[in-house]
């Protein structure tokens, strides 16, 4: 096979693989814009594949499936949303809970699901005329709903969290939520809606991994997925349009992981390459963090601190 | 302070305290457990169990005979060693999660030991293992803590990353370069020789490692509350600017801090292959290092009672397995486990609340 | 936080310990009462490192254990699964031997020390231990000469293919995938002796992203068909999407793609165990290295063929396998060369049970190497 078509196919499967971490990693993104650390992220997709899988499973309709995974990973983060921002639990605390919790109830509710193959999957949606460009046609424009979703949603909360009033609230939430709660916003409200918004799409994510990435189940299927999206978040520096780029580089990993094996190209053990995801996210928040230094543009300020309301 | 109900001549408050007492605590925790049984219950029934005869089952496979109670105590010492090094990681706000690839890392650095100098004798071996354990799982925790202290980087998705990397490198080593030419290629080291072995209780798999974590646990207790160390790392726990402003060296306690925490999971590895397997192995953790952080946190991050904690949990562990042997899915362990700790930190919440009622005009 | 935990700590240890013994007592009288009832009825378990319904390695044995359920009627079999291979593996044996199993099927090589352990202490209880290395007198090992089926697989994909290139997805570099390549590579140079077969390792046996991943990253390469030793159907359901082919394994696998599979691999391991069960039952039970092929009937099976499987090759696998049924012929029969050329089976040699069952090299053909 030539070296064209090799590459096609590669960047093909960096997106199909970069879609589920994209659409968890925006879903922290927007959680942290509000201020709330959510570690929960791993065991909400997890929660999120097994439940989205057990529906499409069961209904046949893979719409029902996603909307599922969304409500269970909605419900997952309203417990965190209760404990960090009502009870004032310490955030990396009650995420790690999170975390655990997710697994273990996944792996229960999945256990009759183990092994079986979704019934229904989306289907590919060609754009017309675009998907006909050379190389990258067929791999950015021949993809299945979820694809296209993940990339709307990145624009339109981009266009949100900068061009709008809401927008502003919502970063003055997250950045000084005294100062804002001083003008009139409602700090909690957006807080919940928030965490509430973050975990349905990292529920999403989890779907996208169960019903369209393999069509199956298995327990712990995320396989850290969940921390690479937070660590991402970081990469992005808070904004969703960098959170697209981070999440499809991940993509690229995972897809040359067993390429790279099957061409010939590197003599190294497979031990080593599938170490690749993992060993890149160490890097790059290295990197990252270096450099939110340098550039002064760090977390928003009231990260992981919980609001109390000074009364006077 | 939080009102919830105004009066025409007063106010209803929660008031709230700073601490709760162990007493309390320990009230929350029971309450808890019992909470998440309940909800453990529903699930069970749902899969057609007796959620009682399953609980009762579960309790006499751990507690039920002396060979159950070894066994608990057997389970209870990686999970003792590695969640005395989460817990004071945590003591001082450094999220180490990452105790599973510290502990992989220090059963291989204690491999590494026996296999490379089988002669030497048990006098000499135990401790150059004892202390390749230690160093191996404090390198691996140590990579993320010099990325802390020097430039920021989060040390909680650092941690977790490595995790991976450690097991996917024991798995290389296992089915490579150290794989057993007995085995025909199986992912199994040849056996340590007898020099290499922990001693034993007899009749029990129970081996030195309990006295290891039993002496870590005093012994950390006492550097917290007793000496200038550990007094740094509580200011520097509860805020870092004050810790700043008392002359407190951070950069390096987060480093020091790190190692030992690392250090303390690495010599849970050694002690499991080296006190109960006998050789390196894939999966030689079934998720010590995560069930390690729970123990911590249950244990309020206190030595002495992360000793207790972490004999706890190894009970439900023992009893979820033995549970398998009748039909029920282990996972409900795990379940069990995250609803405890969610109970846990909810019901603190409350005990730390009174309802007072207060009269206007004071 | 800080404070409140100083001396009164004692407290709460010293209280769960008593709330952990009173329990105890309880609960010991109930196992008292629970024992000495069930005796007579011989009791069986599979226990399995994953989950029982993983449609690969522990179905294949869970499939056995129904029919078995039917067969024996009068005989107890119970599986458990999600036992670690770890420190836990023991412990579970030794409870099952406590609650009165006599013979008990250990799925995966990871028990192997467990096993052995819990043997010695209970000479009583019978083992089957999977693809072990050694037998006691009361522990047999048991795998099967799957690569047999390999062989004639091999024969078809390379009589199907058109690029030449075959794509396989192998778990680890352990003797029983690495005879299963082998035998594959020489079934397909048998045919087709510009072919080549490549490999990827997946270091997982199960696990659905990694597997279709893997596949699709040989389709890439320029595979057009898969065959693959995981235990998921997900190699084949990679090929279908393509258009490509696939070669299922375990189980058969046809449902899962039907356009695509040429067939499926299966085992049917009731043809192993059933005398087994029936000699501790007859208590003529022997210790002993279980490692069968196509002599025994129905045991090693392959799926019905799919429409593009040619007629020739029909023919050629059942000469070939009526060879192996008859044992007149092997399928690692000299000359065979490694990677490296040399020469590891002399010509008019066959290789022994032992040299398969322990098998660590690779045959000429095969693209991939070894993990050293």
């Amino acid at each position: 096979m030539d070296l064209y078509s090799i590459l096609t196919a590669v960047l093909s499967a960096t997106i199909i693989a970069g879609t589920p971490i994209l659409y968890a990693s925006l879903g922290e993104l927007l959680t942290e814009k509000a201020g709330v650390l959510n570690l929960g992220v791993e065991g909400m997709m997890m929660i999120g594949a097994v439940a989205g899988f057990l529906v499409s499973f069961k209904t046949h309709d893979p719409w029902l499936g996603i909307i599922a995974a969304m409500l269970a990973g909605g419900c997952l983060s309203l417990v965190h949303a209760l404990m960090s921002i009502s009870l004032r639990v310490n955030q990396v605390v009650s995420g790690l809970a999170l975390t655990i919790l997710g697994t273990g109830l996944s792996a229960f509710m999945g256990k009759p699901m183990i092994g079986m193959q979704a019934p229904v999957t989306f289907n590919k949606i060609s754009i017309p005329v675009l998907s006909k460009i050379p190389f990258i046609g067929s791999a950015l424009f021949q993809n299945d709903i979820l694809v296209y979703l993940s990339i709307i949603l990145v624009l339109t909360f981009w266009f949100l969290i900068y061009k709008t009033k809401h927008g502003l609230r919502l970063r003055a939430v997250g950045e000084n939520p005294a100062a804002a709660d001083a003008v009139g916003v409602n700090v909690f409200a957006f807080r919940y809606l928030y965490v509430v918004i973050g975990g349905m799409l990292a529920g999403l994510g989890g779907a996208y991994l169960s019903l369209v990435y393999t069509s199956t189940w298995l327990e712990n299927m995320t396989a850290g997925r969940g921390w690479i999206a937070v660590a991402l978040v970081i990469f992005a520096t808070w904004n969703p349009l960098r959170a697209l780029l981070g999440a499809y580089i991940f993509g690229g990993v995972e897809a040359s992981v067993f390429r790279l094996q099957a061409l010939n190209i590197v003599r190294i053990p497979s031990f080593f390459l599938k170490m690749l995801p993992y060993i890149l996210t160490v890097i790059v928040l290295y990197w990252a963090t270096r450099e939110t230094v340098r550039k002064r543009i760090g977390a928003p300020s009231a990260l992981g601190l919980p609001y109390e309301r000074e009364e006077r | 302070m939080l009102s919830v109900f105004e009066k025409k001549n007063g106010i209803l408050r929660f008031e709230k305290k700073l601490s709760i007492s162990p007493l309390s605590y320990l009230i929350v925790l029971i309450i808890s457990i019992i909470l998440a049984l309940a909800v453990g219950a529903i699930f069970i029934r749902i899969n057609s169990f007796d959620p009682l005869e399953v609980y009762q089952f579960m309790f006499e496979s751990s507690f039920g005979s002396a060979y159950g109670i070894s066994e608990t105590i057997v389970k209870s010492i990686p999970l003792m060693l590695s969640g005395l090094g989460v817990a004071l990681a945590f003591r001082m706000l450094l999220w180490n999660i990452g105790a599973e690839g510290q502990i992989y890392m220090g059963a291989c650095a204690a491999t590494a030991i026996a296999l490379y100098f089988p002669r030497l004798p048990s006098g000499i071996m135990i401790p150059a293992m004892l202390l390749a354990g230690f160093v191996g799982g404090a390198i691996w925790s140590l990579i993320p803590g010099i990325m802390r202290a020097r430039a920021g980087v989060n040390e909680i998705i650092t941690t977790l990353m490595l995790n991976y990397i450690a097991i996917l490198w024991v798995n290389y080593l296992v089915f490579g370069p150290w794989s057993d030419p007995a085995s025909f290629n199986q992912p199994i080291t040849p056996k340590f020789p007898v020099s290499a072995m922990l001693p034993t209780l007899p009749g029990s798999r129970i081996h030195m490692g309990i006295f290891l974590g039993l002496v870590f646990a005093i012994v950390l207790y006492l550097v917290l509350t007793r000496t200038r160390w550990g007094y740094e790392i509580r200011v520097t726990g509860e805020s870092e600017s004050a810790a700043k402003y008392a002359g407190i060296n951070i950069v390096r306690n987060i480093m020091l801090v790190m190692l030992v925490s690392g250090g303390l999971a690495g010599l849970a590895g050694m002690a499991e292959v080296a006190g109960v397997l006998g050789r390196l192995q894939q999966s030689i953790s079934p998720g010590y290092g995560y069930t390690a952080i729970l123990v911590a946190i249950l244990g309020k991050l206190n030595p002495l009672a992360v000793v207790i904690v972490s004999f706890l949990f190894s009970s439900l562990l023992v009893g979820g397995y033995a549970a398998q042997t009748i039909g029920v899915p282990a996972a409900i362990v795990s379940m069990l486990q995250g609803a405890i700790l969610f109970f846990v930190l909810a019901g603190e919440f409350i005990a730390r609340f009174r309802l007072r009622y207060e009269r206007r005009g004071n | 936080m800080k404070r409140w935990f100083r001396f009164k700590v004692i407290l709460v240890p010293l209280l769960i310990l008593c709330l952990g013994l009173l329990a105890a007592g309880c609960g010991s009288k109930q196992t008292n009462s629970g024992q000495g009832e069930k005796k007579e009825k011989l009791k069986v378990a599979f226990v399995y490192p994953g989950a029982k319904d993983d449609f690969g390695w522990a179905t294949t044995q869970e499939n056995a254990r129904k029919q078995l359920m039917k067969e024996f009627p009068d005989v107890q079999f119970t599986a458990v699964e999600n036992i670690p291979e770890g420190s836990d593996s023991a412990r579970t044996f030794t409870q099952l031997c406590e609650q009165g199993y006599k013979l008990i099927i250990a799925s995966s090589f990871g028990y192997q020390d467990a096993v052995h352990e819990v043997a010695k202490k209970y000479p009583d209880v019978k083992f089957i231990h999977c693809v072990g290395t050694k037998t006691a007198p009361n522990v047999s090992t048991y795998f099967g000469k799957m690569y047999q089926l390999r062989y004639l697989s091999g024969i078809l994909a390379g009589k199907i293919t058109k690029s030449n290139i075959i794509g396989y997805t192998a778990a680890y570099p352990v003797p029983a995938c690495l005879s299963g390549i082998n035998a594959f590579t020489l079934g397909v140079k048998s045919v087709n002796p510009k072919a080549v077969v490549k490999v990827v390792w997946t270091n997982t046996w199960y696990d659905p992203a990694v597997e279709k991943e893997a596949a699709k990253s040989l389709l890439d390469a320029g595979a057009d068909i898969i065959s693959m030793h995981q235990d998921t159907p997900q190699g084949l359901i990679a090929a279908a999407e393509r258009g490509k082919y696939g070669i299922g394994y375990d189980n058969d696998m046809t449902s899962f793609a039907p356009k695509a599979a040429i067939t499926s691999l299966y085992w049917d391991w009731t043809k192993i165990f059933a005398p087994e069960v029936q000699a501790v039952l007859d208590g003529t039970w022997k210790s002993q290295r279980i490692f069968k092929g196509l002599e025994v009937p129905g045991f090693l099976n392959l799926a019905p063929y799919g429409p593009m499987v040619p007629e020739d090759a029909k023919k050629l696998v059942e000469e070939k396998k009526a060879l192996m049924e008859s044992q007149k012929w092997d399928v690692f029969t000299g000359p065979i060369k490694d990677q490296n050329g040399q020469i590891r089976v002399k010509e008019g040699e066959r290789l022994s049970d032992d040299d398969i069952w322990g098998m660590n090299w690779l045959v000429e053909g095969v693209e991939g190497k070894l993990p050293q």
